[in-house]
This record gives structure tokens, sequence and C-alpha cells, in this order.
């Protein structure tokens, strides 16, 4: 291979200076494979808490969806911070509905919260605790204080 | 034989994956860590060179390999994923010298179809995620939180389907991937992503290069202040990064690995696909890359990794040759090199095909491989025990003794030998041209038998007989001094140091014993006794006339004796020697079945040594022949040295071509290989194929027949004819030409080997390959592409024999595997698992009797007994099937029942019945039989198949092993023993995992109390049973 034959000593000029940090120093290199201990694992090697990793099963097709609108719909209304805020609303309500409460009215409900002040009465307890929850209010007291109190926090 | 099987490894893996560098078992250490698929090596680097640490066993087969630092860590973890998508996390932990798991998780998804490439695994350079691509059109990241735990993983969209290569980008603010892929019309480009991990998305990345070199396939990132990233391609390398792009032409090669040699990154090591190492280096002006340069350095194993080490060492690990540790000189060799080898680690992977022959005749089974590949092909002889390489040797009848002496009491080589007969003594000594010739000590009396001698202080010697002692001078050689025994009495057995008051201990037998009779009993003829020390464990070795030898372990301080245990050595009186290699003390046991008993791991191991018979054994250090023993043997003495203690010994032969095939004749002492030679130098697919025909004992080349251009050689047996005395070597062949996807056409050629030469006498075309070939009922069936079909062997008029077709069966994908027992033939298709038929003579026809309609794409068949057959296939998985004969109905019998499974994590190439081990008669184990496998990553195996009664006790064993001994890094051993193919994931079931089992033997005493109280057996049984195991292997 006349590759093996560089005209030059054109690799000598590069093999200078290789690091070196004190290792493989001695004038007789020698190693012994055939010394190696065979490792018996006898203690626990489960993960720490919470180092067991699992993977995120939302489909990935909907997250990206889901991305895809909240991207359009910062990029219509006015600032991305209200889409979050809205966005955390919206989980909120995703976990405390019952199953019974469909989705689509969520998230009707959900995108135009400021119209539906006085739709209060047609709302469960529990929605309306998680609005005021949202609000940072207080969620205690019966059905009728906690409407007021929504109206009065959405003036 | 039975269902019930035990596998175990006699040879690990040795096919190097993956290595890298970093600290790992401390701040301070620098260790190198090398993946074998399915082990990790540690090594520590340090001034002498490398230090073998651990050997760790992973229960997967590991995928990608990286060292990383977390923020605030002041050591490497350890990052390992898993081909079945597992992935750890490893800390080291100095105190404890454990391995402690930092994290691990399932990266598995339920939909995805897995990459073609490989698996990829990358470790951001700012350690923010980990990045994984294991199927196509995802890419899976793991994040790291601000404490360096990691968090919940996600799935990221890649658009590019077809991915060749992925790494992280050093030096950007966000995560930032830089993506090899290959478009639908065949063209590669790179692309950058930023992960955006709020969003769990990609955002498009700072810039992408279009149309690349077709062969492009490896990316290498380089490191601040540089930045940017290194492709590599066949023809040309190129450097880009957002403001630059800077391209070289190379010669045409393949890299396969790369290593950096300085942390800025400005020099690389590659190793191309033939073997040949080169320097890039990127040229540049402060941070700005001006240009690139390319210098070849020499040539080393052909590597899969390389590391770059300390001070220009360079690790070289490779899948087709040994590994090795090499050195990069400043100036060339007389050859150009600048690589010099300093170490090679040897590698049996690939094993393609192997056979089991006792070359000695010894009545111990040696395996020959066909190992390596391409220019690293090799032959390997592996053995269990040890071998002495003669040096030198002399024809002497009736030696009754031996011993060494040195001329003067600081020489530190031995000079004389003295030799004792049963009514004289010679002496041997070394002379000024180093050779061994007859002198005389004047003051010895020669005479009579020798009882011993020794070496003793001042320059003296000392020699003892019946009726004397004696001292004499070693310079002189004249008698000092002798001391008579009484009258009457005759001195029987002495033995002596080099202390200044000489002394000389006159035992009687029985006086000797009486010490411990309690304990030994039996001794018909002769006892010798041997105490010494092993690892800093005392033992008292006891060697009984009848071939047993009992060991205790022996208290120094009270002298008690415990652990009794008795192995059978031979038939013959056994007498002991200690004798010293590498600084290590062993013991040598000459019998009838010489033996070499060391201690390893704290155990006591027993290797035979390659030699017959040995009535007596010397260490014999001379000049001329360090280190060596002196053997003395029926009719012969011998000077030969020793192979490194170890339990295989493995002897190489190097080829320089890939061998495929390999089959051995008894009658002419021969082998026969197929072979392919690369011929990289006169362009592309220039193979040349070779039948050659190797010397059993000097494994030359004594004869070559070419095959024709395009034709590969497929299959060589050795066999015989009905109505034909000779025996010939028959080889099948597959003209395989580029525009065919199936070959069409082979030939089955009939060799004889006259005066060492293989001689064609009959060849025969076939329409198809001929991939396998078998002496069947005094004919011969092969297996030609779709078919099954049978030969007979006829004599034509004219003398000359030729091949007649008889016949056939059709209906197989591919018939790859054929094994025949009687009339039985079982097949390895293709892709439908195996199936049985059957040679009907009267009708003479092969019928099929029944199949396996599992869809098993095979790799290796076997069969086991009448019933079961034994059966490997691509997913690396064992499993075995029934033939169900008492099948009431058709259908019925015409299954075969799957009655064993098995993830071996190994793809075997190659099943054999045989033995790596002498079948002593009276051992339990003797009885057992077993199949050995080769495998692809070099690995040697044994199956052996169990009676009932042990498999069960065995299988409980196993489970509370498992309780037990813990997979490093979280992960199971019953999920990685679990059958698993695409198809389907079920329990191990009749296979007993005996490496697991075998490792209770390495567990400290408590824990084995801890398992002999669950399974209510006593240790000492268990360590019985499981020794016992061992010795299968």
């Amino acid at each position: 291979m006349d590759a093996l034959n560089p005209s030059s000593s054109g690799a000598s000029l590069f093999l200078a200076n290789l690091p070196s940090r004190g290792l493989f120093s001695s004038t007789v290199v020698s190693s012994n494979p055939g010394g190696m201990r065979v490792y018996v694992c006898d203690h626990d090697t489960s993960p720490p808490e919470g180092q067991h990793i699992k993977t995120n099963q939302q489909n990935i097709l909907i997250r990206s969806l889901t991305l895809k609108k909240q991207r359009g719909d910062s990029s219509s209304k006015d600032g991305s911070d209200g889409s979050r805020k809205r966005n955390a609303e919206k989980g909120l309500e995703r976990a405390s509905a019952k199953k019974t409460n469909n989705q689509i009215n969520s998230r009707q409900e959900g995108s135009n919260s400021q119209t539906t002040t006085r739709d209060f009465h047609n709302l469960t307890v529990e929605r309306l605790r998680a609005l005021l929850k949202s609000k940072g209010l207080s969620t205690k007291g019966k059905k009728e204080e906690l409407i007021t109190r929504l109206k009065d926090a959405t003036g | 034989m039975t269902i019930w099987n035990y596998v175990v490894t006699a040879h690990k893996p040795t096919n190097v994956t993956h290595s890298c560098v970093g600290n790992f078992t401390s701040p301070q250490d620098l260790n190198l860590i090398i993946a074998k698929c399915t082990r990790i090596e540690i090594h520590l680097l340090s001034p002498q060179g490398l230090q073998p640490m651990l050997d760790v066993p992973i229960y997967g087969r590991i995928a990608t390999l990286e060292l990383f630092r977390p923020h605030g860590e002041a050591q490497d973890y350890l990052f390992i994923a898993t081909e079945r998508y597992k992935f750890c996390v490893l800390q080291w932990d100095s105190e404890t010298g454990e391995l402690v798991t930092r994290a691990m998780g399932d990266v598995s998804d339920r939909i995805g179809r897995p990459t073609d490439n490989g698996q990829i695994g990358i470790i951001d350079p700012d350690c923010r995620l980990i990045g994984l691509h294991l199927y196509d059109g995802l890419f899976k990241v793991i994040p790291f939180d601000n404490k360096g735990q990691l968090k919940e993983a996600f799935n990221i969209r890649l658009e590019e389907l077809q991915v060749l290569d992925i790494k992280f980008l050093y030096g950007c603010s966000k995560p930032t991937i830089v993506v090899l892929y290959q478009d639908n019309k065949d063209a590669r480009h790179v692309k950058t992503y930023e992960v955006a991990l709020k969003d769990k998305d990609f955002v498009e990345g700072p810039w992408s290069q279009n149309n690349l070199d077709n062969g492009a396939d490896l990316l290498i990132p380089v490191p601040p202040p540089l930045c940017g990233v290194l492709i590599i391609g066949e023809e040309t390398i190129v450097y880009c990064s957002a403001n630059a792009f800077k391209a070289i032409p190379i010669r045409p090669s393949i890299t396969k690995a790369y290593g950096r040699v300085d942390p800025d990154g400005s020099r690389y090591l590659l190793g191309d696909h033939t073997g040949l190492v080169s320097l890039l280096v990127i040229i540049h002006e402060k941070e700005k890359v001006t240009g690139l340069k390319i210098e070849p350095l020499g040539e080393t194993s052909i590597a899969s990794t390389i590391s770059y080490l300390d001070n220009a060492f360079v690790y070289v690990g490779s899948s087709y040759g040994d590994s090795q540790l090499i050195k990069l000189n400043l100036q060339p060799d007389a050859k150009g090199s600048y690589v010099e080898v300093l170490e090679r680690y040897v590698n049996l992977g690939p094993i393609v095909d192997f056979c089991v022959v006792d070359l000695e005749r010894q009545g111990q089974g040696q395996v020959v491989t066909c190992s390596g590949a391409y220019k690293d092909g090799s032959l390997r002889v592996v053995r269990n025990g040890i071998g002495i390489n003669e040096q030198a040797s002399v024809e002497l009848q009736g030696i009754k003794g031996m011993w060494s002496l040195r001329s003067s009491t600081d020489d530190p080589f031995d000079t004389f030998l003295v030799v004792s007969f049963i009514s004289e003594t010679r002496i041997l000594a070394m002379n000024l041209e180093d050779e061994l010739e007859e002198t005389e000590i004047e003051g010895f009396c020669s005479q009579v038998q020798t009882l011993f001698c020794h070496d003793a202080v001042h320059n003296q010697l000392v020699q003892v007989t019946s009726s004397s002692v004696r001292l004499v001078s070693s310079t002189t050689r004249d008698l000092r001094n002798e001391w008579h025994a009484p009258s009457g009495y005759s001195v029987n057995v002495a033995t002596a140091n080099a202390t200044q008051t000489i002394s000389v201990r006159i035992f009687s037998l029985p006086g000797s014993e009486s010490h411990h009779k309690g304990t030994i009993r039996n001794n018909r003829r002769e006892i010798i006794l041997s105490s010494c020390a092993f690892e800093g464990i005392s033992y008292l070795l006891c060697a009984l006339g009848d071939g047993h030898l009992l060991n205790f372990m022996l208290n120094t301080s009270t002298g008690e004796l415990t652990d009794r245990k008795k192995v059978s050595l031979g038939t013959q009186p056994i007498t002991l020697r200690t004798f010293s290699s590498k600084n290590t003390t062993h013991v040598f046991a000459a019998s009838d079945r010489p033996t070499v008993i060391y201690s390893s791991n704290k155990k006591l191991l027993y290797s035979n040594v390659n030699l017959k018979e040995v009535s007596h054994m010397c260490p014999f250090n001379s000049a001329a022949f360090p280190d060596s023993l002196a053997i003395a043997k029926e009719g012969e003495l011998t000077i030969g040295t020793i192979d490194d203690i170890q339990k295989l010994h493995i002897r190489s032969i190097p080829l320089g071509e890939h061998a495929r095939r390999i089959c051995h004749q008894e009658q002419s002492r021969t082998f026969a290989i197929c072979s392919l030679k690369y011929n990289p130098a006169s362009g592309e697919d220039s193979e040349m194929h070779f039948v050659r025909l190797l010397d059993d004992q000097t494994f030359e080349f004594i004869s070559t027949y070419s095959l024709d251009t395009y034709e590969y050689g497929c299959f060589i047996i050795s066999c015989s004819f009905s109505d034909d005395n000779n025996v010939y070597y028959c080889v099948g062949t597959a003209y395989v030409l580029p525009e065919e996807m199936e070959p069409t056409k082979g030939r089955i050629l009939v060799f004889a080997v006259e005066d060492g030469k293989l001689q064609l006498i009959a060849e025969k075309e076939t329409k198809g390959a001929v991939y396998c070939l078998n002496a069947f009922n005094g004919k011969l069936l092969a297996a030609v592409g779709q078919k099954i079909q049978l030969y007979k062997w006829v004599l034509r008029d004219d003398g000359t024999h030729e091949l007649q077709s008889e016949c056939g069966h059709h209906g197989h994908i591919l018939a790859l595997y054929v094994q025949t027992r009687g009339d039985f033939i079982v097949v390895g298709d293709l892709m439908k698992s195996i199936s049985l038929l059957i040679y009907k003579h009267e009708e003479g026809a092969i019928e099929e009797r029944a199949r396996d309609y599992n869809a098993n794409w095979m790799s290796a068949v076997e069969i086991v007994d009448d019933d079961i057959y034994l059966g490997a296939e691509n997913s690396f998985n064992l499993f075995t099937v029934r033939k169900n004969s008492e099948g009431a109905t058709d259908e019925e019998r015409g299954r075969l029942e799957v009655v064993g499974e098995y993830h071996l994590g190994e793809f075997v190439n190659r099943f054999r019945h045989g033995s790596l081990v002498m079948r002593l008669p009276d051992s339990d184990v003797g009885q057992i039989p077993t199949v050995i496998f080769g495998t692809i990553n070099g690995v040697i195996g044994v199956i052996a198949s169990l009676p009932h009664e042990q498999y069960v006790f065995l299988e409980k064993l196993q489970s509370n092993l498992r309780k037990v001994i813990k997979g490093v890094g979280g992960l199971s051993h019953e999920q990685w023993r679990s059958f698993n193919n695409e198809k389907k994931t079920v329990e191990a079931r009749n296979f007993l995992d005996g490496d697991l089992i075998e490792s209770f033997l390495d567990l400290n005493r408590s824990k084995m109390d801890e398992i002999s109280k669950a399974l209510d057996v006593s240790v000492e049984e268990l360590c019985k049973r499981v020794e016992e195991l061992t010795r299968l292997h």
C-alpha cells in the first residue's frame, strides 16, 4: 500500500505532543488480562426513588397537535401569557372533571371563560372550586357563596 | 438425553463492541471501559500499563455505552443501554467497590419500527439530556433536572426516517443534535435540531448541509473551541459548522471507528475496514478552522472501537480479530508504520464454524474454530487445560526422580539437573553452548538411586540416598560431609531446605499419617503430602496411590484440617511438586493424567496438561530455558515452558484470510477449510475462494484447490460411501452472481487426499447453493437451495465414481442447516423453524414427518436425541422441540412440540456434539451428554442435558440465586433469559443459566448460608454439586 509510505515524514509532524498525564510512562508496559475478577453483584440494585424512568405515554401526534394549537392560539391572541394561563386552567379542569362531563364542553368553557360568568349556576360545585382555585381564591363555602366570590373576582 | 438443559459459558465473549475512557472508579483514576456484548470490563490506566479491575456481566446485549459527568460530580457515571430497550446509569462506589444504580428504566415503545442501522444512544456534552434513537422516526429524550437526576422520558417525532448517525453538538446554548440521514433518493444530508425541552419538540437548528458523500455514515462532534462536526465519508471528509465548511478527499475506505486524541478535538484516530489507522488533523488558527489533513499511520486489527489512553498508547477494540494495545511512534519503522502493537487480547469472534477433535488422542476434546474475518481470519485451537511447549528432549528410560540444583547459592538460575534411576544417579548440566549434557559431581554417589537433592547455603548441595546423606560443595563438587544411616535402617523419604543446619528428616510413612488418621482412609499404596499456600490460603494436598487427590484447608496456627474434598485425577499414583510461574505458586501433579492445581478467585482449580503420562516433574529455571519445567515421561526427559495458567488454552493460527467452514479427517490427519481471501488492492469484489488442506499438527497449508470466480465454498464434510473404502472430503459450493438474489447454481466436489494433495475425484452440478452436506446411510445428503437432495455414489464402467441423484424433498424456503440420525433428517429452515424428515428405504423417498409451525429464522440446529432437537434462531434465542410419536391424530404427530425456550443473547453459528473436558468414568458429570456451541461474539458454550432430579434441584437453586445475585443496573435476570423475538416474549423454560448457578461459588459465606437455608441443603452439599457442574467445561 503506497499510502503507508509517506514521501515526507508527514505523520511525524502531527504525532508530536500527544496528550500525556504520566500514565503508560514505565519503560516496560505490560498488562495481565487473565487476572480479572468477575463481579458478583449481591447488593440491591434497584434505582433510588424517582429514578425508575418511564416514557411519557402521551401520543406524539396529539402532543404535537395541541402544541400547534397553542401556538396558533397564542399568535391569534395578544399575549402568550394568557394562553399559558388558560392552559393551566384547562389542565385543572381536565383533572377534576368527571368522565360524565364531556371534554368538548369543558374546552368550550375554557376558551370563553370570560363570557360564562352568568352561567355559573349551571356548573357543579367541583368545577366552581377548580375555577376559584385557579384564581387563587378560597374554595370553602356553599355553592351560592362560591358563585358570588367568583362573580366578585371576575367583576 | 433429556429436555432439561443447562447452558454454560466455557469461553466468554471477546468481541469488543464499545470502549470509552474516563474517571469512573475515582476522580483521580483514569479507566478504560470495554464492552464485550454482554459483559463490561473495567481497567485502570497506570504508569505500568492497563490494570484489569473488574469483569461485569450485564443482563442484556449492550447497545450503547457512554461515560458522562453530571453537574457537580467529581467522577464519571456510566450509561448503558441494552438491545432489549433497557437502560441504566451506574456509579462506582469506591468505598464498597460496588456498582451502584443511579437510574434505570425501560425505553421501549409499544409501536415503532426498530431502526435498521442499530440503536443510537448519546449524551449532551453539557449533560442536559440523554438522546436515544431506537425506532425509525422517533427520538427519545431523557432530560436531566438541575440536580443531575433523570426525569420522565418523552419521544419527539423525527422527520428523517433513514438515520445513519446522530450526535450532540458542543458549545450550544440549547441542546442541539446533528442528524446524518439518507433521503428516499439515496442522497445523504445532515441537519441540526435544537431540542426544546419545555415543548417536548424539535426546533430547526442553526445549519444544515445537503448532498454529502454517498458513503457518509459517521459523525464526529468537535469540542470547543472549534465546535462543529466532522462528517466521515468513503471518499471525502468534511468539517462543517455554522460558519465553516472544509472538505478533503481521502483514499476510498470505510471508517469503522474513531477515537479523539486531544481534549480540544484537533486530532482524531480513524480505523478503516482494512485495519488501517489514520490520523485526522483539524488545522486551525485559533478558533478558525483552515483545513483538514489525514495521514495514514499503520495497520492494526480491523477496529470496532478506538480509545486514546495516554502517552501515545491507544486501545484498539476489534470484532474481527484480536483487540490490541498499540503505541504511536513519532518515527516510522522500516515498513513505514508509526504503529507498534504492544499487546494482543485474544478474540475468538466471530466463530463462523468449528469442529471438535482429539488431536493428541488423550480422550479430551479440543475445539478448532474458524475465527475472525477478512484479513484477521484465523484458526484457533481451544483446549481445556494447560499446554507445555517442548523446548528440548532427551531419551531416557526409567526415571525415578529429578531435582534441579544451582552451581552457587546466589546464582539466579539452575545449572544441574539430577536424574535418579533405580540403581544409578546421573547429573545433567547446562554447558557453555547452553546445551544440556551429562556431567559429574564427584561428591555425589552415582551408583545408587537418589532419594532427594537440594541446594544448601554456602554453595553446597545435599544428596540423600537410602544409606547416607551427603553434603557437597557446588563449586569444587567435592564431598564435604557425610552422614550414614544406622545399620539396619534405611532412609525411605527425605526432604530438606537450605537453612544453615541442614535438616534432614526421616519419615516412616505411618508416622506422618497418624497425624491425620481420622480423615485419610483408602491409602492403598502411597501418600504424598504437600502443603502450599495459594492466594493466602493454606492447603494440604494429599495424593493417594489410586489416582485420587484429597485437599484440605489447613489452619497454619492450629494445624487443623477442614473442608475435605476428593477429586480423581487419574488411575495411577500421583506425585506432587510445586513450581512457580509468573510469581505465583502452583502444584504439578504427575500421573497418568498430569494436572496443574492452581487457585483462582480463592478456589482451587484443576487443569489438565497436554501430556500423556508424566512420572516426575521438577522446575528447572536455567539461563537458556528460563521458567521451564523438566518433565519425565515414558522413556523421555523433556524441558518445556508452561502456558499462562488459565482454564482454557487458546492457540492462534493466523491465516490472513477468512475461514468459513472447517472439518477434520482422522484417516489423513488433516483439516480441510473453505476460505476466502479479500484483495482490496485490486478493486471491488475481488474475492478468491479456496478449499485448503492443512496438516492437523502443524496447521500448514499442504494443498489448495481454487474455486471458480464467483464460486463460494459453503460447506465441507469428511465422509465415506457404501461399497467404497476410501474417505473423501465433500465440498458444497454456490455461484454467487451479483445480479441474482439467490444462487441458482452450485457444485458438489468430492476430493480424496492422496500424498498430501487434494485430488478432485468427482463433481456434480446442482441447481442452487449447496448449504449443507451430510453423510447419510453410505450416501450423501445435500441441502440445495429450497430442496433436500440425496445422492448415491455410483461406480461407472470405467472404474470412476460419480454422484447420482436418488431422491429429494421440496417445500423449504431455504434449507440451511441439516442434521441426520439414522433415517431421520432434521432441517433448519431460513424462516420456517425446524422440520423433521424421514428417508424410506423401500420407496427410496424422503417424506416430511413433522414440523414446528413457529416462524423462527434459524441459525443452527442439532439433534439432541431421537426425539429432541435443538435450534438457535436469529434473535439470539435457543429452543428445543420434541417429536410427538404418541400423538393420537396425524395432526398431532405432524407437529413438533416446543419443549424448551431460552434467551441466550448470543448468535449461534454452529452446534456440535462433544466435550471440552476429559470424561473420567467415575465422576457423575462424565455421564452427562453435552453439545458445544460457537457464536459471533466468540463465545464457546456448553449445553448439557441433565437428569430430571438434578434439573429440579438446580432450578430451585437458580430461583434462589436470583434473589441474592442482582442484575447490575437493576436489570432483571428473569426478563433477560426470557425467550424474545419479534413475535413473542415468553418466560424461559427447561433451560437453566449455568453462569448464574456457578456464580454461587463466588458468593460469601453468609449469602451461601442464606441460600442453603432457603433450599434446606447444606452449603457443603451445594458447593459440591455446583463444583461438579463446573467440571462440564
